[in-house]
């Protein structure tokens, strides 16, 4: 490549990676992370206020990080005057506006996160259900699949199988031939 | 939620690594010393050869007039009552008891192994190669075992049968 046509691809690149960082440089800074575009869309007005579980700013009810990173709710009138007031002494905050001031930070209190949900049931249910569609599937092979079993698996031939199994002495030291008194003809006690 | 960012630890992980290391090295040498304890030498007065076909056991007994034959397991259909399905063999191995016999095992195809559980051998059948192993068998009976190397669809139909003979039965079926 010519001299020129290097220039023009290196200012081309030039122009791209500006167009880029202006884009990012609209963005909020907060504290040591940035927030990009697409965090922000699904995050709307809710403000970041730590660093949660894994420092993305995502809300979720954890005991193990009971801190998460942005507010349930994003903010209003309401919110911003109990906020001020918050900075004051707290003894003044009505118990209504201290159950608001959580409520809007936090979706769950910890107690409620703890809260059995009966969500057993439901699984069990699924479950139970899920193993009587595999009852139905195994009747299903029984009948239609599977060939019949060999004639081995017959009472008298099984009989018959033992008995041979003894006459060759099998397993005579410690299994089936050992409990067998051949003296008698009968089976050990 | 204590140490829950904790990432390493180089003095104990040093530890446990060396300790078992040790370990290790002191149950693998008496376990390698017994694996050629295993190997000896023990003049058998017999060389039996089996060779491993799809889908069948071939033994030679070419010490004495060059004896040879095959080993099929016997169909489902042909079993009299009493037979074990799928273990029963129409021409049985013969081997007299308390003699040291050397095994010499191979294939003619594809891989198999010669396995008899209740006697305590396994050996790879090996095409192009011939893998030895010995055998004693302390007491007159009939020992089952099934090929243990796929070999192709017919790798559950080809059993082994030894039936341990007292020295005479053996020597006169060997005149046979």
């Amino acid at each position: 490549m010519t001299g020129h046509q290097i220039a023009r691809v290196l200012s081309r690149q030039a122009k791209a990676i500006t167009v880029q960082s202006a884009s990012a440089g609209t963005v909020a800074h907060h504290g040591h992370h940035e927030i990009r575009d697409h965090v922000k869309d699904k995050i709307g007005k809710r403000e970041v206020v730590g660093y949660g579980y894994n420092g993305q700013p995502t809300y979720v009810d954890r005991l193990d990080f009971p801190f998460p990173a942005i507010r349930y709710k994003e903010p209003n009138a309401e919110i911003q005057l109990l906020r001020e007031k918050e900075k004051g002494d707290w003894k003044k905050l009505t118990t209504e506006e201290k159950k608001a001031l959580y409520r809007a930070s936090f979706r769950q209190t910890l107690a409620e996160v703890q809260a059995p949900t009966g969500e057993w049931k439901s699984i069990l249910g699924v479950t139970l259900f899920g193993m009587s569609v595999a009852v139905w599937f195994y009747i299903l092979m029984k009948k239609y699949v599977y060939p019949p079993l060999p004639p081995t698996m017959a009472p008298e031939w099984q009989e018959a199988q033992l008995k041979r199994m003894i006459e060759q002495r099998q397993n005579r030291i410690e299994g089936l031939a050992s409990q067998y008194d051949y003296e008698t003809q009968k089976w050990k006690e | 939620f204590l140490h829950r960012y904790l990432l390493d630890g180089q003095a104990i992980e040093t530890v446990w690594t060396v300790i078992p290391a040790i370990i290790l090295v002191a149950i693998a040498l008496p376990s390698i010393r017994l694996l050629y304890l295993i190997d000896e030498i023990h003049n058998p007065a017999l060389t039996i050869k089996v060779t491993g076909h799809q889908w069948y056991w071939s033994y030679e007994y070419s010490d004495f007039d060059d004896i040879q034959f095959d080993s099929y397991m016997i169909p489902s259909n042909e079993l009299s009552t009493g037979m074990y399905r799928l273990l029963d063999v129409d021409n049985r191995m013969p081997v007299p008891y308390n003699q040291a016999i050397r095994l010499m095992i191979t294939s003619d195809d594809v891989l198999h192994s010669w396995a008899v559980p209740s006697l305590g051998i396994k050996m790879d059948a090996v095409p192009g190669r011939l893998n030895q192993s010995s055998l004693l068998v302390n007491m007159p009976g009939v020992f089952y075992g099934q090929c243990s190397e796929i070999c192709g669809s017919g790798h559950s139909f080809m059993p082994i049968v030894i039936e341990a003979v007292g020295e005479s039965d053996f020597l006169k079926w060997l005149e046979l």
